[in-house]
């Protein structure tokens, strides 16, 4: 080699052992290393979200959204332990690490078609996507069950929730609007049935400008579909807006009468009443149990049926049962539950309910069984104070106290009749009447030949007496024997064979028969009320028709 | 018959024009190039380059090299899942290319440039034959090796079809560019006749 001819210049060169050339690679592992380990380390928690099916999950490809924010993406869709749900691995951004807390809810967006909406359009298109609605506290949890159905409102909207309880769920199903006074102010966003009380529970979302009209005593009904009641207060006939009728809904008052109280709180619990008349039932608070003994037959009365005093609803009919009877006895009883309270303002300041019956009792209140619709023969109770009754006691049967009962038949007949005038109108009653007047013309007119021809014997007697201070009285038998004759002959006309007689006779047949024919009719409406509308069945005799070919 | 080598009779040839000239005039006479015998510093270099090549090596395949967003969600794929999402497919053929390209000729080229470094300083015993044949090659085919990062460079310039479809470059793919950059430096820096230098010094007395 040519070492020994090298310049010092050269041997400078060699003695700089390390060339910059060097903080190549160590620039290059800096930036690797830290690649790799940004990737790794910066990479996100992992969340195991339970999913009854993978449908449409899809694994690094399905992402996981906030707010429609990215957060995350499915790494990995196995199948749980038990081979009955999936779990999803899902890889969250780093900086979305904090969603995942306590009460976070995964749910899958896809496209949902119901009775009310479609959801999740964009999905067809984009492929569906898990939304994450973030929990309320700051408790990390790294596994969760995800919804099968989206919860309709997301929690952090604020709004009044509330919890109904419907015996039945009816056509009220997920999505359907909650009215007040016909206007849409939230949304039924779930429905469950809840098998330990057999009952179904829906979940509503009231908007928060709305949501201070719902109060401690505001009674939710169903709107749905149309309905037909007949009950003691006749036909009625509701129909909820179209769209109610097509897809349900529930309306939300404040019955009449009702307090409305406190504004509701968050979680609140109300009753879904079937329908509104229901929910306005619903309002009385019945606070006496009451046993009614009929001594007729309480056809057309049925639990449920209204217990009114003087027109004014005060309690319903709970149950008709021969339960309550003693043995031996063929009335039939009749438990009624009421609002004594109402009843307590007809009488003084009593407060105790007991006491205010008794009172009343004392009184003369009454309970009697009252026709509510000529068409349907719906019976209800009446209560009231019955001037002149028997004096009686409130009893106690058992737990329950009775309340005497009265014969209706008078009063319904009395009713009937009423309602019935214009019939009655024509009725050949004129004529009695004026053949009554007659008859009372004619009898005023015996008295007063009758009061004559006394005045007359007055005089008659008078001068006898006068003659009978003469001595020549005795001379005068014979004209006296004349007018007593004459007399005799007058009070005969009075008599079982006198012609007033024969006339009064005649009347009292004439409205004996008017009165049957009253029976008639007062019975035939008791068979038949509808034949007051519809006329009676034609006569038992067959018709001739025409031979059907 | 004795062979005298440029380097024993002091001539070098210049880098730059080629011109073969006395090394102790310092630069080339006729281009004003410094002069050098060998490549300076060429195995420290090559070394340098090579160890940073690795290094890149590491995070090009371990993160995602492309995004393809589409229809139903967006997919990030990594090389090798790349490579293994192909295979599952069926698609042996493509599978094979991809990691060939992408994986196996970078591993083998880089092995093969530290077998020549290591050839150089003699550490290991290899005929200069196969080792100049290893450098062609190594030269040759390395600089096509990763077709990915151009693969990715074109599919993200052509499919931007809005919502539809899209393709957009993962963090992986400066890494691929750095790796491929690298291997191509160190395999430009070494100077193969180092490898002959071995071989002279130890052949000498041999050769008459």
């Amino acid at each position: 080699m040519s070492e020994e001819t090298q310049e010092p210049r050269a041997t400078i060169r060699h003695r700089r052992r390390w060339s910059s050339v060097w903080l190549v690679p160590l620039l290059a592992l800096i930036v690797a290393g830290g690649l790799v380990w940004k990737h790794y380390a910066g990479r996100g928690p992992i969340a195991y979200v339970r999913f009854e099916t993978a449908e449409s999950v899809k694994a690094g490809v399905t992402e996981v959204r906030c707010l429609s924010v990215r957060v995350g993406v499915v790494e990995r869709v196995d199948l749980a332990d038990d081979v009955r749900s999936v779990v999803a691995e899902i890889r969250m951004d780093p900086d979305a690490e904090h969603l995942l807390r306590e009460g976070s809810r995964f749910w899958v967006v896809k496209p949902r078609v119901s009775g009310a909406s479609i959801s999740g359009l964009s999905t067809i298109v984009e492929g569906a996507y898990i939304e994450l609605e973030p929990g309320e506290t700051t408790l990390p949890v790294h596994h969760f069950d995800g919804l099968e159905e989206p919860p309709v409102t997301p929690s952090s909207v604020p709004g009044l929730r509330l919890t109904l309880v419907a015996e039945d769920a009816g056509s009220l199903a997920s999505g359907s609007p909650i009215y007040y006074r016909g206007f849409e102010v939230g949304r039924v966003e779930r429905r469950r049935l809840d098998i330990e009380n057999r009952r179904i529970r829906f979940d509503i979302f009231i908007k928060e400008e709305y949501s201070s009209l719902v109060r401690q005593g505001t009674c939710f009904w169903n709107t749905s579909g149309i309905d037909v009641v007949a009950g003691a207060d006749g036909f009625k006939i509701s129909t909820p807006s179209f769209q109610a009728m097509l897809s349900g809904g529930a309306v939300f008052a404040v019955p009449k009468g009702g307090v409305a109280g406190e504004p509701a709180q968050d979680g609140a619990v109300f009753q879904l009443y079937p329908d509104e008349d229901a929910a306005r039932k619903s309002i009385f608070t019945p606070d006496h149990r009451i046993l009614l003994y009929f001594d007729q037959s309480v056809r057309g009365l049925s639990p449920g049926a209204p217990v009114e005093f003087r027109g004014i609803p005060l309690g319903r009919v709970v149950e008709i049962s021969f339960r309550h009877s003693p043995p031996g006895d063929s009335r039939v009883p009749v438990v009624i539950e009421i609002d004594s309270l109402t009843l307590g303002k007809a009488v003084e300041d009593i407060q105790d309910s007991t006491a205010v019956l008794a009172e009343c009792v004392r009184r003369g209140l009454r309970a009697k069984l009252s026709t509510g619709s000529l068409l349907t023969g719906a019976l209800f109770v009446d209560l009231d104070f019955v001037p002149g009754a028997a004096p009686a006691q409130l009893a106690k049967v058992g737990e329950y106290d009775v309340i005497p009962t009265e014969s209706s038949g008078l009063a319904q007949l009395q009713d009937k009749l009423n309602s019935i005038l214009t019939k009655i109108e024509a009725l050949p009653l004129d004529d009695t009447l004026e053949k009554f007047g007659t008859a009372a013309d004619e009898i005023s007119i015996t008295v007063k030949d009758l009061r004559g021809t006394l005045s007359e014997a007055e005089g008659a007697l008078a001068e006898a007496k006068k003659l009978l201070a003469r001595d020549e009285t005795q001379n005068l038998t014979a004209e006296l024997e004349a007018t007593l004759k004459q007399v005799r002959t007058s009070v005969d006309s009075l008599g079982p064979q006198g012609a007033m007689q024969g006339d009064l006779a005649r009347t009292l047949d004439e409205l004996r028969a008017a009165l049957r024919s009253f029976k008639v009719l007062s019975d035939s409406i008791e068979e038949k009320p509808n034949s007051l509308l519809f006329g009676r069945e034609g006569s038992g005799d067959p018709k001739p028709r025409a031979k059907q070919r | 018959m004795e062979i005298r080598s440029a380097a024993e009779q002091g001539l070098a040839s210049c880098h730059l024009c080629g011109k073969v000239s006395p090394v102790d005039l310092g630069e080339c006479p006729r281009c004003g190039c410094k002069l050098h015998l060998r490549k300076p510093h060429s195995l420290e270099r090559t070394w340098s380059f090579l160890i940073a090549a690795i290094a890149f090596y590491f995070p090009a395949n371990l993160m995602p090299i492309m995004s393809v967003g589409g229809l139903g969600g967006t997919s990030h794929d990594t090389i090798m899942s790349g490579v293994l999402n192909f295979w599952k497919k069926g698609d042996l053929l493509v599978a094979i290319i991809i990691f060939a390209a992408s994986i196996l000729i970078p591993i083998l080229k880089m092995l093969a440039l530290v077998w020549l470094c290591l050839a150089a300083s003699g550490k290991t015993r290899t005929s200069p034959k196969n080792l100049a044949r290893l450098y062609h090659v190594t030269e040759l085919v390395g600089r096509w090796s990763m077709v990915d990062v151009f693969v990715v460079a074109i599919l993200v310039s052509l499919v931007q079809v809005g919502a539809l479809s899209s393709v957009l470059p993962g963090p992986a793919i400066v890494s691929f560019a750095a790796v491929v950059v690298l291997t191509m430096f160190a395999a430009m820096s070494f100077d193969p006749r180092l490898l002959w230098d071995q071989h002279a010094d130890r052949d000498l007395p041999d050769t008459p």
